[in-house]
């Protein structure tokens, strides 16, 4: 399967908001509220078998975070990205662990990492970081102990 | 065994005919201190493997006394942190640390394990030094030191260990 292969099956199927190819890869945003859907499609009937990872990114602009899920296809070999933008001030998408259940700790990770919130999450407790760090991979994250790196 | 290397020739002296040896006893119990070390079997980071290396038998520290390494904190002598102290795992160095019976030493050893190395800026989870949380008695510089080094380190607790006074409080009767 090539690229505008998979990219004209997803559309045929599902709500696509934006497209991009970046550095070969396919990039796909979609809404929140589609995410289940999406990659139950992919896993389903495009045989995308593997959840690479789930992490996201700390945008700013326009207070967005953006999730981002990376899946692979050991059948077809081909990769790709969905991209789901979120609010900032309040992040929360529907957890894909029960799809994929390689996601149940990449979101527990995200979710202290970024503060997003993934609903009807199987496990919604801390995973990596100790008691009293909060969201520290957010742009805007400050802490007492932290000593800033000297501008030369 | 070469525990009589390197001794001041004053403090031995040998009366003919016998195999006596007379000394003060803080040489003799600092002597048994310096000459069997045992080290802490725990490892941090990658500094860990440097540390492995040291005890396997290319470098192989048991040529200075370090013969045993203790997998209980309850029976070491001494603590190598070889690697980077984390905010979560600094409670439990200081548990090991408290379980170590008296007397005990720390060898920091590392860039990250003497002031944080590279991760001392914009980091959230790094504690800088583990001398922050526990006494250090011996620095090594490197990022991961070189098993020579680790060895170099050794030598000079040993050293430190030979040093050592025992304080007798004369008032007390």
């Amino acid at each position: 399967m090539n690229f505008t292969e998979v990219l004209e099956k997803l559309k045929a199927k599902n709500e696509v908001l934006e497209s991009k190819d970046e550095m070969g890869v396919l990039n796909v945003w979609v809404s929140a509220k589609t995410i289940k859907n999406v990659i139950t499609f992919l896993k389903n009937d495009m045989q995308f078998d593997q959840l690479s990872f789930v992490t996201a990114v700390d945008l700013m602009i326009n207070n967005h975070i953006e999730m981002v899920y990376r899946l692979f296809s050991y059948e077809t070999k081909t990769e790709i990205v969905i991209k789901v933008k979120l609010d900032r001030v309040r992040p929360e998408i529907e957890t894909i662990s029960d799809i994929f259940s390689t996601a149940n700790w990449h979101e527990r990770e995200t979710s202290e990492m970024f503060g997003v919130k993934f609903i009807n999450h199987p496990d919604p407790n801390r995973l990596l970081l100790p008691d009293g760090v909060d969201m520290p991979l957010r742009k805007d994250f400050k802490s007492d102990d932290m000593i800033p790196l000297p501008k030369v | 065994m070469g525990l009589m290397n390197g001794v001041d020739e004053a403090l031995i002296k040998k009366i003919p005919g016998l195999p006596v040896i007379m000394t003060t006893a803080e040489w003799a119990i600092n002597a048994g201190r310096s000459n069997s070390i045992w080290t802490l079997t725990f490892g941090l980071r990658c500094c860990a493997m440097e540390m492995m290396a040291t005890g396997a038998p290319k470098y192989d520290w048991a040529r200075f006394g370090l013969e045993v390494p203790s997998a209980s904190p309850r029976r070491a002598d001494m603590m190598i942190v070889a690697g980077t102290v984390t905010k979560k795992m600094a409670p439990v160095i200081i548990r090991l640390y408290e379980q170590m019976a008296e007397p005990k030493y720390v060898i920091a050893m590392g860039a990250c394990a003497i002031s944080g190395g590279p991760f001392i800026y914009d980091s959230y989870s790094v504690i800088k030094g583990a001398d922050k949380i526990i006494p250090v008695d011996i620095y090594i510089p490197g990022c991961p030191p070189r098993p020579e080094a680790l060895l170099d380190g050794i030598i000079k607790l040993q050293k430190k260990i030979m040093k050592q006074k025992f304080r007798i409080n004369k008032d007390h009767k």
